[in-house]
Order: structure tokens, then C-alpha cells, then sequence
């Protein structure tokens, strides 16, 4: 829809329902004998009695012209808006109209009311009007007897649970929630190497039932995976069990009220849930990977719904992991990590970094299969209760890795293949070496978890180097 | 009024788009030979008769026909009815709505 | 037509029959529940008062159309 253009002049924009629009009804007379003015009304067509007028019935001038607040004052030159002023102010209105002894009668000021066109309660629905030619995608009428859920399933849009129905309205309320431009492509989806849009990934953001103010971390997150670093496509297709796991950090997690804390790793949180659940939902629908069909995975695991959480940085000893990965301070930014479900790691009894630096290694050496080395990387999560012995110690995140690392280094020997009756193990050909666990950068380290619980907990990942996964971070931008 | 409703609910496409919007039928076989067929009858009048003959033309052409039948006509069949068909069959056939 | 639409959602292709006097209530309900393509073949009205004979000549001459609606056409 064109945006319609405003008469030369002065234009005034008012509603009935506003007590101060009202009281300017004679100051509008004044300016109507005087001079060109065009009064529109946005609710009630007779309003004002006393001036001519036009209706905005659809609120069309009201929602192109930017109209907040009623009255609003413009003046217009050449079909160009020089000036306005909101609400009644006898010296505004005096300087945009030139009449000087304007609205004697009436009080110096008086604050205006709420334009309809930004209603709350008719917002979308305006969207929807003026901006809903900027949705390309194909629309589906649900018949007359079709119960929208159901059909949401059988036509496999859904991870197994109920979605959301990404109506236009829906949609165009979400892509408010980016500056982005719905037909901006974000990347590029695998298996079937689709495209894959902003617009595309706000349906699917709907579908997953994220608010608007997920939007730039849902992308920023299909970004970090749909590379050939992170490998998307290998990920969706391994009969390993692993998922996008999604890390986040920033003052931006808590502004849009992620959890880093209690149950961090659960259900319950919106951000946290949908915003995982977005990204599994897009790359499936955009790209068709599906179980039974792209997606072998012998077990999987319950972290393909969803996996996402946000650092606790505040309690850390040891920085955040984007800051680790290059990402200046106070930036958002997610760092994604091909990872299977969590494990516990228990330590109630560890004193000091010592005692607990060689739990976590001895839990650690069984990631995978206590005989292998080398193949896969780690994203092992710190709890509070247990960061407190590092922070104490004064073990910031260089010395604990170097420690973590030095703790797994393997005599070859006791993990080659039929060692201890496992043909599980290293080819010969590592005999009498020494091999790391963990290649160097193999071991990420993050902070979270509730205040209360002695345990950290184990994400190994899938396999790395060249034919498997890296992590990836990007910074969210809005 | 004309024929021309407004959909009751519009909802937009989270896919590539590769595949119809519209309900497919799925593929069916070249032909019934080998198959195992299912006749459900729903129970109303004269519908066994007409599936009697129907199961004799299939038989014919190398069907393996089996035949179940609604509790009632008046609601859709079980989901233990529509589970069982569905492990057993390869085509069904459902008659004699009327 | 709720369990031929169903059947179909397990895999399993099928079609139903109906007499003539419920065509258009069969199509109206196809397109409510967004599946206008549901297989399907009507036979002549009425049914219920048929004799066997009858019914076996309803049979024969609905039969190349239930073939069509249940193997591929070619």
C-alpha cells in the first residue's frame, strides 16, 4: 500500500475520544478561517462539528504519517512534512500557524491522548493492513472444518509438539522484533540448500512461540550453524546423538529474561525453550532435514527439541565463554557447540581447585568411551557452588584449562583397541605415546547453574576437525 | 451471498515450498495383484452384499482381501479399528455410505 | 470419509463409496476438512431397498472406478 501524501498546509490529526482534541476545536476554526487546513478524524466521521473535515476511517494517514498522539499539528511545504508539534501547546501552535493571539481562551498547555493507530489492541491488525505485501510466503487457507493444529501436524511442520499458527499478523509482529528486512537472506539451510530468509525464520520463530525480542538471537544463532565450521548438514545427518547446543551471552540474555540460573538446562523458561526450539524448527521446515529421512540419529536425544541457555557471567571466575571467543565485553553474542545431552559430574566433597580439577578430569576421561581420545570436543558447565573453590583459589580461565588439559593427558598404551577386553581404543600405532584427551581447544568452558548443587555437568560434543563440527561465534545484532 | 467465503484462517508456509500446499493423495500401486485389500464396511444396509462382490472382483485379480466393520456408522471407527486396518492393509476400500 | 482421510495419514492409500445422494455433502465435508482430493466413488441412489441381484450390479458397475481411486493410473 502507497503511503498517502498530505495536503499542502497545515494538517491536524484528532479523534472525539480526547478530551484535548475537543477543547481545540475552536482554536482549529480559528485556523480553518485563516489559512489551508485538512482535519482528519480518526474515530468518530462527524467530528469536529464546526470544521471540515475527513474521516481516517482505515487510519491510513494516521499509521504512514507516524501519528503517536492526538492532536498532532503538521506543517506541510511541497508535499514535505517541516514541522509538527503533539498535544496542545499555545506557543508551538502559535509558531507553526503564524496566528499570534492563538487559543487566548484556552490553557498554555494541555498533554494530548493516544492515537488509534497505535493501539495496542489494533496494532497488529494495522501491520497487517499497510505492511502485509512484504510477506512473500505462500499462504494456506485452513478449510471451514480443519482444526489448525491438527493440520500443522499432519502437514509435518511440528517437532512432535503443538505449534503456534503463524498467522500474517503473527508473523509481521515478529519481524518487528529485527530491523532486518523479511527478504534479507540469513543464510543458507541444509540438507536441501534453501535460502533461507528473515521472513521465513520469523514463521518459524511464531511457530515456536518466541516474543519479538528473540528475533536478532534466533538469527544470529541460524547464522553461527548454517557454515561449513559448524556443519549443520552433518550434524542433522550423524547417527551420533548431538544437537545445536546454544550458548548465550551479553547484557541482551537478561533483557530478554533468559535463564542462567535454576534448572538452566530444563523447561520452563520461554526464552531459553523457544528460542532453541526456533532453530531446530527453521533449519527443519526450510531445510528438510527430518528424522527417518536426513536425520539418522540412533537415539538422538531430548537437546533436539531444544538446547539454549545463558551463561551466568555475573558469578563467573572465569569470564564468559564469547568474551573467551573474541567478543569484546558487553556485546550479545551466542556461541553454538554440536552437543549431545548433559551429564552430571558430581563433587560434594572437593575442598580445593586440586580435588576438583582432578573429579572433573577423571569424569571427563569416559566422554564418548573412556578409550578414545582426540575425536570429540567438550563443553563442560560450571555451577556456582563449584566455581566458588576456583574463584577462592584465584584459578581464572587459563590456569583451569591448563590444569583440566595436563590431567588428561593418556598413556596410549591402557587405551588401545582390546585393552581390558574393549576392541574399543587407539590403532596400534599410538603404542608407547602419549595422547591428549582433548585436542587443545577441545575443552569449552562455561558458567551456570543454581546457587545450590554440587555438580557441574558434561556436554561432549560430536566429532571435530575438518569432516565434523566447530563451534562458531557470531554477535547478535538487532 | 455468493459462493466465495473468507478462509476462516489463513496461516503462512515455514517451509522451502517444494511440496504442494494442497492434501496429496498418496501414491498408489500399478495394481492390486499381491495386495492385501481392506473392506470396512460401515454397517448400514445391503453394504455387505455389495462388498461381497467387490471382495469376489479383487480375489479375482490377485487381492488378498480382508473385511472389518464399524461398531456404528454414526461416528468415525475406533482408533484400535483404524490401528489394526492400517497394520494389516495395503488399500482399503469403506462402503456403503448412504 | 474422517477414516479414509485418517487411514491415509498411517500410509495406507484409500477410498470410499457412497451413493450419489450424498455427493454433495461428501465434497462440502472434503474441502471443510482440507482434503478436497479424498478418494472416492458414488453409486446410484437408493441402496436400501435393493435385492441382492440388485446390489451385485452396483457392484460390477462401480468396480473400474474403485480400481481407479486404489491403484495408479497409467
Amino acid at each position: 500500500m502507497t503511503k498517502p501524501v498530505l495536503p499542502d498546509g497545515l494538517v491536524a490529526v484528532v479523534k472525539r475520544e480526547c478530551a484535548t482534541c475537543v477543547m481545540t476545536e475552536p482554536v482549529l476554526a480559528t485556523i480553518a478561517a485563516s489559512t489551508t487546513l485538512s482535519v482528519f478524524t480518526q474515530d468518530d466521521a462527524a467530528f469536529p462539528e464546526s470544521v471540515p473535515h475527513s474521516h481516517d476511517s482505515d487510519l491510513s494517514i494516521s499509521w504512514h504519517h507516524d501519528i503517536e498522539t492526538v492532536p498532532t499539528l503538521i506543517r506541510v511545504e511541497n508535499g514535505v512534512e517541516v514541522d509538527r508539534t503533539v498535544g496542545w501547546s499555545r506557543v508551538a501552535w502559535r509558531a507553526i500557524t503564524g496566528i499570534g493571539d492563538l487559543g487566548e481562551e484556552l490553557p498554555v498547555m494541555r498533554p494530548g491522548c493516544g492515537s488509534l493507530s497505535v493501539d495496542p489492541d489494533l496494532v497488529d491488525k494495522l501491520r497487517a493492513r499497510f505492511t502485509g505485501s512484504v510477506l512473500t510466503a505462500r499462504h494456506i487457507d485452513m478449510a471451514s472444518a480443519e482444526d489448525e493444529f491438527e493440520s500443522m501436524f499432519n502437514r509435518g511442520w511440528t517437532d512432535g509438539l503443538p505449534v503456534i499458527p503463524p498467522t500474517a499478523e503473527r508473523v509481521l509482529r515478529m519481524l518487528a522484533g529485527t530491523t532486518r528486512a523479511p527478504d534479507e537472506i540469513v543464510a543458507v539451510a541444509p540438507p536441501d540448500l534453501v535460502p533461507l530468509s528473515v521472513e521465513k525464520i520469523a514463521i518459524n520463530a511464531v511457530m515456536a512461540g518466541c516474543l519479538p525480542e528473540y528475533m536478532p538471537w534466533v538469527i544470529a544463532a541460524l547464522e553461527a550453524v548454517c557454515n561449513d565450521r559448524f556443519n549443520m548438514h552433518g550434524v542433522l545427518a550423524t547417527t551420533m546423538p548431538v544437537g545445536p547446543v546454544i550458548v548465550c551471552n551479553g547484557p541482551g540474555t537478561k533483557r530478554i529474561g533468559m535463564n542462567s540460573g535454576i534448572n538452566v538446562f530444563g523447561q520452563g523458561n520461554r526464552a531459553n525453550m523457544t528460542i532453541g526450539r526456533a532453530v531446530q524448527l527453521a533449519i527443519r521446515n526450510v531445510g528438510g532435514g527430518r528424522p527417518g529421512e536426513v536425520d539418522r540419529a540412533t537415539h538422538g536425544n531430548p537437546g533436539k527439541l531444544s538446547f539454549c541457555f545463558a551463561e551466568d557471567e555475573d558469578g563467573s571466575p572465569f569470564g564468559s565463554l564469547a568474551s573467551e571467543r573474541g567478543i569484546p565485553p558487553g556485546t550479545d553474542a551466542l556461541t553454538v557447540f554440536a552437543g549431545e545431552g548433559p551429564r552430571c559430574a558430581v563433587d560434594q566433597l572437593a575442598r580445593t581447585p586440586d580435588e576438583l580439577t582432578n573429579s572433573f578430569a577423571a569424569c571427563l576421561r569416559s566422554v564418548m568411551h573412556p578409550k578414545s581420545a582426540l575425536a570429540f570436543d567438550v563443553l563442560l558447565v560450571v555451577s556456582p557452588d563449584h566455581s566458588r573453590i576456583y574463584a577462592e583459589a584465584g584459578w581464572a580461565r587459563g590456569r583451569i584449562l591448563r590444569e583440566l588439559h595436563a590431567r588428561l593427558e593418556i598413556e596410549a598404551n591402557l587405551i588401545l583397541r582390546g585393552v581390558d577386553g574393549m576392541a574399543e581404543g587407539l590403532p596400534d600405532r599410538f603404542r608407547d605415546r602419549t595422547v591428549p584427551k582433548f585436542r587443545p581447544d577441545g575443552i569449552l568452558l562455561a558458567h551456570a547453574g543454581g546457587g545450590a548443587g554440587l555438580f557441574s555437568s558434561i556436554i561432549a560434543g560430536w566429532a571435530n576437525g575438518d569432516m565434523g563440527s566447530q563451534p562458531v561465534t557470531v554477535a547478535v545484532k538487532s | 451471498m455468493g459462493n466465495v467465503t473468507t478462509p476462516r484462517l489463513t496461516i503462512l508456509d515455514p517451509t522451502s515450498e517444494s511440496r504442494p500446499a494442497r492434501r496429496a493423495l498418496l501414491s498408489r500401486p500399478s495394481s492390486v495383484d499381491g495386495m492385501t485389500i481392506g473392506l470396512l464396511d460401515i454397517r448400514k444396509p445391503r453394504g455387505d452384499v455389495f462388498l461381497d462382490r467387490i471382495e469376489e472382483l479383487l480375489t479375482e485379480r490377485g487381492a488378498r482381501v480382508l473385511r472389518y466393520a464399524k461398531p456404528t456408522f454414526t461416528k468415525p471407527a475406533p482408533a484400535d479399528l483404524r490401528h489394526e486396518i492400517a497394520s494389516q492393509c495395503n488399500l482399503v476400500i469403506e462402503a456403503l455410505a448412504d | 470419509m474422517h477414516d479414509i482421510a485418517d487411514l491415509e495419514l498411517r500410509g495406507v492409500p484409500s477410498m470410499f463409496v457412497a451413493s450419489s445422494e450424498f455427493m454433495t455433502a461428501a465434497i462440502s465435508q472434503s474441502e471443510g476438512i482440507g482434503f478436497p482430493d479424498v478418494a472416492r466413488v458414488f453409486v446410484e441412489h437408493p441402496i436400501q431397498d435393493r435385492t441382492d441381484a440388485e446390489m451385485v450390479a452396483i457392484a460390477e458397475a462401480a468396480f473400474p472406478g474403485i480400481l481407479a481411486a486404489i491403484c495408479a493410473s497409467n
